[in-house]
């Protein structure tokens, strides 16, 4: 229970193009992350799924079965919303509740799940307070557990930690990749947060203005990219990319066809001959340490190396690289090899 | 003690700065201007027909003193005057008769000593009386108790269906996105323009036909749907998160669930400034209930209290005291939901 596959779909809000054809498979108990820069259009896909909004053209299938003209609350599926839209009036309780009244649930079935849900996420002190006297990391756990209690077919979490703070979000974290092994249920996971992205998920799919750019393991995908924008888009610092002629000095020969090599920061290191640069800027971390530095023909290059480093602004540094670590895209932008 | 320290305050610290003066000043004309006619009021609700008649008037009712005489065997209730007799002593009489400007007057310790005075050389005893007959008659005599339950039921009803249309009508204006939205909204609100005595006509004729003239009913329905209402209520509910909404629907509830077990609980403090406002205008409403009304059996207070103005005669006691006694439902109201109308008024944004 809880494949999700979603075909053709599309969505147009007016003349505007904000899905273009979908096409993905969702397996059961899995995590999918779906991640990409704010107005790619990662939340629009979230709540076509929800059935919040009706797309323009496609399906959705629910276990096989096509729910595209299913409403929202039919569909089996919970949300955790950004804003977590607890019901300000209604206790911790009434909040967990409401839905399985709704469903005309028998009273010892309701008080039985609240009570599993509300241990799971050691609530239990505060069922019978409101929303607006709970801190932030509360609310959440909150508005995980009035998903929980729906068991429903799969989740769907909308940005949950971005209003928690970095703390916080670290520790809630954890706790939901818990909550997913122990559930075992399938999730959706939107996120802008690339960290929160790669430790989650089973799969990330990464959308860029309405196109889904790739579907892969977390590694695979940071290892592997499909192309220039998921290699620029995962991985922090981002990769940088050189043209063939500027990368001659640590790759003497690049596969046919290269028009853009890319090289992780984390990839160069101190060498005797490579890369010249000049020293534009140095961020000491403690354990590592950034280097911003231009090439002679001015592009940006960023080169992350542990430990402390000794370097000055307007030092120049020689940085080589091991061309197995190398990624090669063609003119297209998509990768080679 | 904080209102103590309140009301003590003063800019000048010990001393008086000038602001102080004219703060005191500014807040006692306030004081006097706003509250001055309905302590008048309230004061002369209780005066005699008499007393109301005088000229220069008095502010507080005052009523002649009498004492009880025997004159001849008969015990009378004679009215009392501090009279200056011819050699100069001041002395108070009762009168007995009066005849042109001569009047016989007596010692009510010796009633049959009597001497004439001149009306001139006498001036009437009197103390502070409170004419109560001025509310009691009517209630007892006129059915104000009747005309007052009217008030009542048309108000409550009143209330209670504007408040539910009016929150519906708001609901689908602020939380359904359909064509023509922001038009219907336009139109509603474009009603506020058209002031009643044009509509007075086609809503008589309206009432009429529905069979609902000189009933309650035909006073209640026609106000229930109020622009302001909506209008208030739509601006309120708009700063609803819609992901409540959501939410609430992802639960399995019902639009109608929505509306009546989020929304509305959501929008309390609107509803309360409605719930006053709408109060007040039925309570006080007169033009349209006086039209729609005439046995006397279904009168509200307004139109009751317009019986009191004869054509002939306008009997102000009556219509002073049936006016403090329809005010104090409406200050009752105010007084304690006092703290809803104002930070109710604030949020919303309203005049």
């Amino acid at each position: 229970m809880g494949r999700i596959r979603i075909e053709n779909l599309r969505k147009n809000f007016g003349a505007h193009e904000v899905l273009k054809n979908i096409n993905l498979d969702i397996g059961e108990g899995e995590l999918a992350v779906f991640v990409g820069p704010s107005g790619c259009g990662k939340s629009t896909l979230l709540r076509q799924i929800s059935g919040l909004d009706q797309p323009t053209s496609g399906h959705i299938f629910i276990d096989d079965k096509d729910v595209t003209g299913v409403s929202a609350a039919d569909r089996g599926l919970a949300m955790v919303f950004q804003s977590y839209a607890l019901y300000p009036h209604m206790t911790v309780l009434q909040n967990l509740t409401f839905g399985l009244q709704n469903m005309k649930m028998a009273k010892v079935e309701i008080d039985r799940r609240v009570a599993d849900a509300a241990r799971m996420l050691e609530i239990e002190p505060l069922l019978s307070r409101r929303p607006g006297q709970l801190s932030g990391g509360q609310r959440q756990r909150v508005a995980i557990g009035r998903a929980i209690v729906r068991d429903p077919t799969a989740f769907l979490l909308d940005e949950p930690l971005s209003n928690l703070d970095a703390e916080l979000r670290v520790s809630m974290r954890a706790e939901l990749a818990a909550l997913h092994a122990r559930l075992a249920a399938t999730m959706i996971y939107v996120t802008h947060d690339q960290v929160e992205a790669m430790t989650l998920a089973d799969r990330i799919v990464v959308l860029r203005a309405g196109k889904i750019e790739q579907v892969a393991a977390p590694i695979d995908l940071f290892d592997k990219p499909a192309n220039r924008f998921v290699a620029g888009f995962i991985g922090a610092p981002s990769m940088n990319f050189l043209t063939v002629e500027e990368a001659t000095p640590i790759l003497p020969t690049a596969p046919a066809g290269t028009a853009l090599v890319g090289v992780r920061p984390q990839h160069l290191d101190p060498a005797e001959t490579g890369l010249d640069v000049t020293v534009s800027l140095v961020e000491s971390l403690g354990t590592e340490t950034v280097i911003h530095a231009t090439l002679a023909t001015g592009t940006r290059i960023l080169a992350t190396l542990p430990g402390h480093v000794r370097a000055k602004v307007g030092e120049h540094l020689k940085l080589g690289g091991d061309p197995a670590r190398m990624h090669f895209f063609d003119g297209q932008d998509q990768r080679i090899g | 003690m904080s209102v103590l320290r309140m009301m003590t305050a003063r800019r000048g610290g010990k001393g008086w700065h000038w602001t102080d003066v004219f703060t005191w000043a500014w807040l006692i004309m306030g004081l006097i201007v706003m509250f001055g006619p309905a302590l008048w009021l309230v004061l002369s609700s209780f005066k005699t027909p008499a007393a109301l008649a005088e000229f220069p008037p008095t502010i507080l009712p005052y009523a002649a003193q009498t004492v009880s005489v025997t004159i001849d065997g008969q015990v009378k209730d004679l009215p009392l005057f501090t009279t200056t007799l011819d050699d100069g002593t001041v002395r108070q009489l009762a009168e007995v008769r009066r005849l042109g400007t001569m009047a016989t007057m007596v010692d009510p310790a010796n009633p049959t000593d009597s001497v004439k005075v001149n009306i001139q050389n006498r001036t009437p005893v009197r103390q502070i009386a409170f004419a109560t007959s001025n509310y009691v008659d009517p209630l007892e005599k006129n059915n104000f108790g009747l005309y007052l339950w009217n008030s009542v039921f048309v108000t409550t009803m009143a209330t209670i269906i504007t408040l539910l249309t009016n929150s519906m009508a708001a609901f689908a204006l602020s939380k359904y996105d359909f064509r023509g939205r922001n038009a219907v909204m336009l139109l509603i609100v474009a009603t506020l323009m058209v002031p009643l005595s044009v509509n007075l006509v086609p809503l008589y004729s309206v009432i009429s036909q529905l069979g609902l003239l000189d009933t309650l009913w035909g006073v209640i329905l026609p106000t229930v749907a109020t622009p302001t209402g909506v209008f208030l209520l739509r601006q309120y509910m708009l700063t609803i998160p819609d992901e409540l909404i959501e939410a609430a629907r992802m639960d399995k509830a019902s639009e109608w669930q929505i509306y009546w077990r989020i929304v509305l609980p959501l929008t309390g403090p609107a509803l309360a400034v409605l719930a006053i406002f709408s109060v007040v205008w039925r309570w006080n409403d007169f033009l349209w209930p006086l039209i729609v009304l005439s046995r006397k059996e279904v009168f509200t207070l307004q139109v009751g209290l317009n019986t009191f103005a004869g054509e002939l005669n306008v009997q102000w006691h009556y219509i002073l005291a049936m006016t403090v006694a329809t005010m104090i439902p409406v200050i009752i109201v105010f007084v304690f939901l006092q703290k809803f109308i104002t930070s109710g008024i604030a949020s919303t944004g309203l005049k």
